[in-house]
């Protein structure tokens, strides 16, 4: 969990991300942040985040996004 | 049938009527034959395409369906749960079937697109090569007509196809909704592009009339004949007047067309789009927005985010990300931030997605290598403005620039209007060369005299045109400013008196109807944005 935070401080440091759970809807990270984000998070945590995983509920909190993690570190 | 037609009006009054008197689980057959009727209208010749289109993407999708059905019980069918390896091995070979289905139907429908729209193009490209050469024309000319709407249904329908592909919902399993879906008549000819699960459970449902939703529908429509007929119609006189004849308009007048330009296209299209959004709403159906007043934007990148809103999210969803995070593109990111830079090797496969999707999208507006500059051009202005986006912020912190204020957010939004500006004149003359010498007569001559004398009065628009034309441009401004604000502008009428609510319905209709652009010599009757 702090990989991810520190992931995310680094890319959008002036986020408050621990009371933000739009982080898409409320248009705070845009395209091109989860872009950079999910070139990271595969590296960080060396998993596979596929196009369909792409869907703002996936990312509009870090709670989420840590499922999602978790649930891609799961699977095959 | 025109959305500027009477036809359209009584069409559209006609299917409503009979609409909300059918049983409700018969109403979306209802809207399924008046698409098909409004289809037949604009000619019996594009049908076969439409039902092209709606048969395989419906067949696609039943069979991505089966495929992953098939995956899923092989995954249950032991008894005992089967070893991760065997599991892995069953996911490739689903994948694999699942990836020949979609490339198929995306390669016949693209392919389809492609061909009615490039054909022409092609062949007249070839044939110029060949005359160069000193060899006669070779490459036939089908003369082939655009099917009305043919991209914004065929992108409608591969968003599906995609979605289906990567289970974000189930098929739809009956063939005539399906069809609804993907011609739905509001939004058919030039868009929005609806999303399958935000649209089609809209189109099932039963629908009950609603008195102050169709009220509003009727104002949203209102307000769309306004900007499509009073101004961008007007402005178009003046346009086509310079444009035509730009060698005899240097100077000032060129540039003084372009933002007219601008401002006809931005009305001519989301005027277009008021329409088929109001005339869904009386329906009981909410399309999505298309647009959120684009000329507000601070960036280039905001603006096409505010500008054919759903052809972007279509383009993101759909090409972006699956480019952005390609295996190839991510390898190369990696190995630049090694050897490179380490925020260009992190930028990279983000920065080549964006060039690829303004390609694409330069491409898709038509057949001709200015659409294609164009695509260009934004592509490196999005390109450049990320890149630079440290420097620029360095820039003005050692430079003390308040950015918090209202001085400095105007000068983003006329400095993102100019920039934009500049790519209307690659769009909006004949070719690129002309677009090159319009740029060049605009700096070359100075004739601010203009303005005073009287001389744009003889463009196709008198004084009077003139001076209405810029009294309905201001009242788009006051309406899209108080909108920006976040001011609900129909909501604010509902809560008036009846009296004025319909005092302020009747003055738009009487706008439209008196100082709309009518007569001879001028099709009202033709959308910029129907010929993409």
């Amino acid at each position: 969990m702090d990989k991810l935070l520190e992931i995310l401080h680094e890319l959008r440091p002036e986020l408050d991300y621990a009371h933000n759970d739009s982080l898409i809807d409320g248009g705070h990270l845009d395209s091109f942040d989860i872009v950079t984000l999910v070139g990271e998070l595969n590296d960080a945590f060396d998993i596979e985040i596929g196009v369909e995983d792409l869907i703002p509920e996936n990312f509009n909190s870090v709670a989420a996004m840590w499922s999602l993690i978790q649930r891609l570190r799961e699977q095959v | 049938m025109p959305f500027t037609s009477f036809a359209f009006i009584l069409f559209l009054a006609i299917v409503v009527t009979v609409y909300y008197v059918t049983p409700k689980r018969w109403q979306w057959v209802i809207l399924l034959v008046a698409s098909y009727v409004f289809y037949l209208f604009a000619g019996a010749r594009f049908v076969p395409y439409l039902v092209f289109t709606t048969l395989t993407t419906y067949g696609a999708a039943i069979r991505l369906d089966r495929i992953n059905k098939q995956y899923n019980a092989q995954l249950q069918s032991p008894a005992h749960e089967l070893p991760r390896e065997d599991r892995k091995v069953l996911k490739i070979a689903a994948e694999r079937r699942k990836k020949r289905v979609l490339t198929l139907v995306l390669l016949l429908n693209f392919g389809l697109l492609a061909f009615v729209k490039y054909f022409n193009f092609i062949g007249d490209n070839i044939n110029a090569l060949l005359a160069d050469l000193g060899a006669g024309a070779a490459a036939p000319q089908l003369g082939l007509l655009l099917p009305l709407g043919i991209s914004f249904y065929t992108f409608q329908s591969m968003g599906y196809i995609i979605d289906v592909y990567r289970g974000k919902y189930e098929p739809e399993r009956n063939p005539a909704k399906l069809a609804l879906f993907i011609s739905f008549f509001p939004q058919m000819v030039q868009g929005p592009i609806g999303r399958y699960d935000a649209l089609a459970p809209q189109l099932a449902a039963p629908h009950s009339f609603d008195y102050e939703r169709a009220k509003q529908g009727i104002q949203l429509i209102i307000w769309g004949y306004f900007k499509k007929l009073v101004i961008a119609d007007r402005a178009a006189i003046f346009v086509d007047q310079v444009i035509t004849y730009y060698t005899a308009y240097t100077g000032l007048y060129i540039p003084i067309a372009i933002i007219l330009y601008a401002v006809q296209i931005y009305t001519d299209f989301s005027g277009g789009i008021d329409i088929a959004t109001g005339a869904a709403q009386i329906l009981g159906i909410d399309l999505a927005a298309n647009f959120r007043r684009p000329y507000f934007a601070q960036t280039i990148a905001e603006y096409w985010r505010r500008w054919h809103i759903t052809l972007g999210a279509w383009m993101r969803d759909y090409l972006y990300y699956p480019l952005a995070l390609s295996k190839g593109l991510a390898r190369i990111g990696k190995w630049l931030r090694k050897k490179v830079n380490n925020r260009f090797g992190v930028l990279f496969p983000a920065l080549m997605a964006e060039a690829v999707v303004f390609l694409v999208i330069g491409i898709w507006h038509g057949p001709a290598w200015k659409y294609i500059a164009y695509g260009i051009y934004y592509g490196l202005l999005i390109v450049l403005g990320m890149l630079l986006q440290p420097l620029s912020e360095k820039a003005t912190a050692a430079l003390h620039i308040k950015t918090d204020c209202f001085s400095w957010r105007l000068w983003r939004v006329l400095r993102t209007f100019a920039l934009t500006c500049f790519g209307r004149y690659l769009t909006r003359a004949p070719n690129l060369g002309d677009s090159y010498q319009m740029m060049k007569l605009t700096v070359t001559e100075f004739n601010p005299g203009i303005l005073l004398d009287g001389s744009l009065y003889t463009l196709g628009l008198d004084a009077k045109n003139i001076r209405l034309l810029f009294a309905a441009i201001l009242v788009l401004l006051v309406v899209s400013i108080l909108q920006e604000k976040g001011y609900h502008i129909r909501e604010k009428l509902q809560e008036q008196n009846l009296v004025f609510q319909w005092a302020i319905m009747l003055a738009g209709i009487f706008a439209v109807l008196i100082f709309g652009t009518y007569g001879s010599g001028y099709d009202a009757t033709k959308f910029i944005y129907e010929l993409f």
